[in-house]
């Protein structure tokens, strides 16, 4: 036997031993750094698609010009009453996504199922989820009694399951964790009792904890606040190291008598070191809030022009009313500007950061606030349409009444709000000057996200269950269709087989849309 | 009536003694003078029914699950839904008759959605929401809610000014006419939350078709692509709004105009001169 003999079976052996030692490594990649950095055109393979946040895809095979033939590829019926609310994965063709308690694998061609896991219905709220992680092969996915479980993604049976919060003290999980590198991170909610925020960082192998980031001091903390829950899942720059995420708002929720001052770090965005949970810098949205408006409303990462000066720039409308930009290196404000009617400042500080006026704090006899507890937007994902520079977002211009008086304690929710009007309308925002550059009304608030594309497509949905598709550079409506159903569920789109797919959910229903197939 | 209910009618009755209390609260619930309520006695005396507590309890860990996050872990009102104690639903439901359609069907125009529940759920669903409803109604103060007590810290006699003047109130509305005896239909929050905006205010549309006729009617249904009206004959038609002029008479956008012009005073002050309109 020669050498270059030996030395190929050598190489045969060895890959034969890799396929058999790492079956994913050949067939279904799963999801692997490189596959997060720069998601190819097939895929979908976190909660924003990448990890900026932007939500603007590079596809371009539906245009503003054929949008009008597009149709409905599948439908898939989940058959569950709990509406839809989480973004799908799209990874080696197959779909995953949730409501709580559920996730499903679904064939991205054609819609049939392929497993469905039921997690043992338990404690902690079921008001909604967001969706899975994807590392490798493993699916990530938590529960409403606030545990982490890490399953297989070819037949979803569970590798592991670990505690991230105490679901007896009122805690509950519903986000999509958000991988980096070898870190699976996860936020908690939990707006009922005075309870502390925390971002934690789970190894995604063991299930151990990496660190955790506690965005309140402790309950129980003389003249301090809790809250700060981190629900939603936050964005990351791979060049500057740092995870911005956005924190919920202060408890006692509606009364700010126990916790005067700013109450740090709630309704702010934060930007954290991945590797240590270290706090690199913070920009607080809502100081003091007594509105209960959760600043965790996508930290969306662009880089482009500022007043003519390159910049790495952050920007969010917040649930408070506030479109921000910010400089993502230091934190540092660029521009504050509402993009609604608000009426609970007095001004806005040196730091960019709206001044909130005690006299609009809930009060015995009530206040009228602008805009209603849910804000004049949510957890509904926005856009960054990098073709025409706007930042579109769904919007819901409203009206309430807050009342708080001493009979409502300081525990919890402590006091009372009740919405008076509201409508819904898509805004498109010129980031450079916080100005309007269209507006489109939807009649209704609309639970719907919005996604942009590069052939100049925004994909939404009005407040009365239409999937609409606007021209991006005006707003104006090209293609519609009624799904029968409240749309609580932002867009995501794909290639596959070169054909372009759009996703879209309503009610308990997931439809995939596409141009009609050339024979 | 069935077995099951005539039970539990009876354990009411023989529970009754140690549950009657007076219906103080009850009043701020009601949009009327008259209480109907499972049980009531003649004269505005409540007989407040209680439940296994195996029941309740069940009861409140399916709340917690599904109802809390918008309802309050209490049934007293959270995120975007009502204070369940003080609901005028609730105190007219009788062993779940008003409760579980409401469960089951959602109310998909407030945003609630719908739950499939079995009978032994919405059974112990509607033991915890009136068990909670006793306990609130039975504590004095103590809890979150607005109390009619709450809303009179305005001044009538500005809130008549207003209403005459900057408001513009009397372009549509008469103190004597449609707004006579509003403070007897209406009470409390229930009152300001009509007065700021009423939600069920019906809309008028007209509908000029490609042929020059003209159709109007009340609007019943309104998007980008679809028109829908009640016609004089009380029936439903709809035009694709690409087809047809249509031109929306809504009076009601009046109270959406005030809502940046308004101080905290004049609201305060508008509730105390609408409350001498009995």
């Amino acid at each position: 036997m020669n050498s270059l003999r030996t030395g190929f079976l050598l190489a045969v052996s060895i890959l034969i031993l890799m396929a058999i030692t790492l079956p994913g490594t050949l067939l279904a990649q799963g999801v692997d750094a490189q596959t997060l950095l720069h998601p190819p055109a097939d895929s979908w393979p976190g909660y924003h698609g990448d990890y900026s946040g932007r939500r603007h895809s590079s596809l371009t095979q539906i245009t503003p010009q054929n949008v009008k033939n597009m149709g409905l590829a599948w439908a898939f019926q989940t058959d569950q009453t709990a509406p839809i609310k989480s973004s799908p994965l799209l990874v080696d063709g197959i779909l995953y996504f949730t409501v709580p308690d559920n996730i499903w694998a679904v064939d991205a061609r054609s819609g049939h199922q392929i497993w469905h896991y039921t997690y043992p219905r338990g404690q902690g709220e079921h008001i909604g989820h967001r969706g899975v992680a994807m590392y490798k092969g493993y699916l990530f996915f938590l529960s409403p009694d606030a545990h982490l479980l890490s399953l297989n993604g070819k037949d979803g049976t569970v590798r592991w399951k670990v505690q991230v919060a105490d679901v007896t003290k009122g805690y509950w999980t519903s986000m999509a964790p958000l991988i980096v590198g070898n870190r699976v991170l996860v936020g908690v909610s939990g707006d009922f009792d005075n309870l502390s925020g925390y971002i934690r960082s789970i190894d995604p192998e063991t299930g151990a904890t990496q660190w955790q980031w506690n965005s309140t001091p402790p309950a129980g903390t003389p003249d301090q606040t809790t809250g700060g829950m981190t629900w939603m899942t936050g964005t990351y720059d791979p060049d500057l190291n740092l995870v911005y995420w956005g924190t919920g708002n202060p408890t006692p929720v509606l009364k700010g008598s126990t916790r005067p001052g700013d109450d740090l770090y709630t309704c702010a965005i934060v930007a954290l070191n991945p590797d240590t949970g270290k706090l690199v810098w913070a920009f607080q949205v809502s100081p003091h809030d007594t509105h209960d408006w959760d600043a965790v409303e996508t930290p969306v990462l662009v880089d482009g022009d500022f007043h003519g000066e390159p910049k790495k720039m952050l920007m969010q409308t917040s649930r408070n009313g506030y479109f921000f930009v910010l400089d993502r290196t230091n934190g540092k404000n660029l521009l504050t500007a509402p993009f609604g009617p608000v009426n609970w400042m007095l001004g806005v500080d040196k730091q960019g950061r709206p001044i909130p006026n005690p006299a609009k704090e809930p009060a015995p006899d009530g206040r009228l606030i602008a805009p209603d507890e849910g804000g004049l937007t949510n957890y509904r994902s926005p856009s960054f349409d990098t073709r025409n520079g706007l930042f579109i977002v769904d919007a819901h211009p409203s009206y309430s009444i807050y009342f708080a008086k001493p009979a409502d304690g300081v525990y919890g929710w402590a006091g009372a709000d009740y919405g008076v009007w509201g409508k819904g309308v898509i805004e498109a925002i010129d980031y450079q000057t916080g100005k309007i550059h269209w507006r489109h009304e939807i009649g209704p608030e609309s639970g719907a996200g919005v996604l942009t594309t590069d052939s100049g497509l925004t994909f939404t949905g009005d407040g009365h269950g239409n999937f609409l598709a606007l021209d991006s550079s005006d707003g104006k409506t090209l293609w519609h269709a009624g799904s029968g159903s409240q749309i609580h569920s932002s867009p995501i789109t794909y290639e596959l087989d070169g054909r372009q797919y759009l996703v879209t959910s309503s009610g308990g229903v997931l439809f995939a849309w596409a141009l009609p197939q050339a024979e | 009536m069935n077995s099951l209910r005539l039970a539990l009618h009876r354990s009411v009755l023989l529970a009754a003694p140690l549950l009657v209390s007076v219906a103080v609260s009850a009043a701020q619930t009601s949009t009327s003078g008259a209480q109907t309520r499972n049980g009531a006695g003649q004269s505005g005396t409540i007989v407040r029914k209680s439940y296994p507590p195996a029941l309740v309890e069940s009861g409140g860990s399916l709340f917690r699950q599904d109802c809390s996050f918008c309802h309050g872990r209490d049934a007293g009102g959270g995120e975007s839904g009502p204070d369940l104690t003080r609901s005028k639903l609730v105190t007219e439901d009788v062993d779940g008759d008003k409760i579980g359609p409401v469960v089951r069907n959602g109310r998909p125009d407030k945003g609630m959605p719908r739950f499939d529940r079995s009978e032994q759920q919405i059974a112990s669903l509607m033991a915890f929401i009136h068990t909670q409803q006793n306990n609130a109604l039975s504590r004095k103060g103590g809890r979150k809610g607005v109390d009619v007590a709450d809303l009179q810290t305005g001044n009538a006699q500005a809130g008549k000014q207003y209403f005459d003047g900057a408001g513009g109130c009397t372009t549509c509305h008469s103190p004597t006419g449609d707004l006579a005896g509003i403070a007897s239909r209406y009470r409390g929050l229930e009152l300001e939350e009509q007065m700021l905006y009423p939600k069920h205010a019906k809309s008028r549309v007209t509908v000029t078709l490609a042929s020059g006729q003209t159709i109007t009617g009340t609007l019943a249904y309104l998007d980008e692509f679809t028109v829908g009206l009640i016609d004089p004959t009380d029936s439903y038609r709809s035009w694709r709004t690409s087809d047809v002029q249509h031109k929306v008479d809504a009076p009601v956008n009046a109270h959406v105009e005030l809502f940046s012009k308004y101080t905290d005073d004049d609201i305060h002050n508008l509730m105390a001169y609408l409350q001498t309109l009995r």
